[in-house]
């Protein structure tokens, strides 16, 4: 495969990638109040999610691929909501173990690779057609 | 029959920029993934320099690379910044400037060919 074509497809692998992180932050965001429905049930727990580096043996470039997405394991944190039906028989609830400011900066991080790769598939395009323009009669 | 042998020459720093981006392209998209070691192309003074002794891949099933990448060697470069927790050495803004820096040549160089191709016309068409 033509090198150019290979740096395509590996900043498309990263857009992939990134992509799939946005979406398991906007999940732990979107469930950062989901308590659990049976009294002292557990409430929703945090996912994260690892890459790993791939050898395209076709091109040689190095893909981005999902590694796993695993759940968070650290203690959730308990508030006191008697009235809530996830209590326990003191009146203490599990909230999920979300944190709303490291989902916001795992989001902008993500935002930033993502632009990043996108700007390397911009510039692949740019040498392309440079390379196409030789063709052009002048 | 030439005294430069330019187009040979165009086209291999072509197909050596083009290995750079790929190279670039791959550490971009894995600034995020552990333990990942940034890769660079061995400069292009070197390949000029070297004899070209590699194997061939002669058929799809031979390990190795594509065919325009077996002559240049992708190696992980030094890295002498801070080590992170995550074990990953990519520095965006270093991998941008490399980018940049393939741009560039890209453009002078197929602003050359373009050049050097004129001047043939011009002296066939007379």
């Amino acid at each position: 495969m033509d090198a150019l074509t290979a740096a395509l497809k590996v900043a498309a692998s990263g857009l992939g990638a990134q992509s799939e992180r946005l979406r398991v932050v906007s999940e732990n965001l979107a469930n950062a109040q989901s308590t659990g429905t049976a009294p002292g049930a557990d409430p929703y727990r945090r996912k994260t999610i690892s890459f790993v580096a791939e050898l395209d043996r076709s091109s040689g470039g190095s893909l981005v691929e999902v590694n796993s997405i695993d759940r968070d394991p650290s203690p959730f944190p308990v508030e006191f909501q008697p009235g809530n039906e996830a209590a326990d028989d003191r009146g203490y609830v599990k909230m999920p173990n979300v944190n709303v400011l490291v989902e916001m900066a795992d989001m902008t991080e993500a935002n930033r690779s993502y632009e990043a790769n996108l700007q390397v598939i911009k510039q692949a395009r740019d040498l392309i057609s440079m390379t196409i323009d030789l063709m052009r009669n002048q | 029959m030439e005294p430069v042998n330019l187009f040979d020459l165009a086209s291999r720093q072509a197909d050596w920029l083009a290995v750079r981006q790929s190279a670039v392209a791959g550490n971009i998209a894995n600034a995020n993934t552990p333990g990942y070691t940034a890769n660079d192309v061995e400069p292009f003074e070197k390949v000029l320099d070297r004899a070209t002794v590699s194997l061939a891949a002669t058929q799809s099933g031979h390990l190795g690379f594509g065919v325009s990448d077996a002559a240049f060697a992708v190696k992980p470069q030094d890295y002498d910044g801070a080590i992170m927790p995550s074990r990953n050495t990519v520095v965006l803004e270093d991998e941008l400037m490399k980018a940049g820096e393939v741009r560039r040549s890209f453009e002078l160089n197929t602003a050359i060919v373009k050049a050097f191709h004129s001047m043939m016309m011009m002296a066939t068409k007379g």
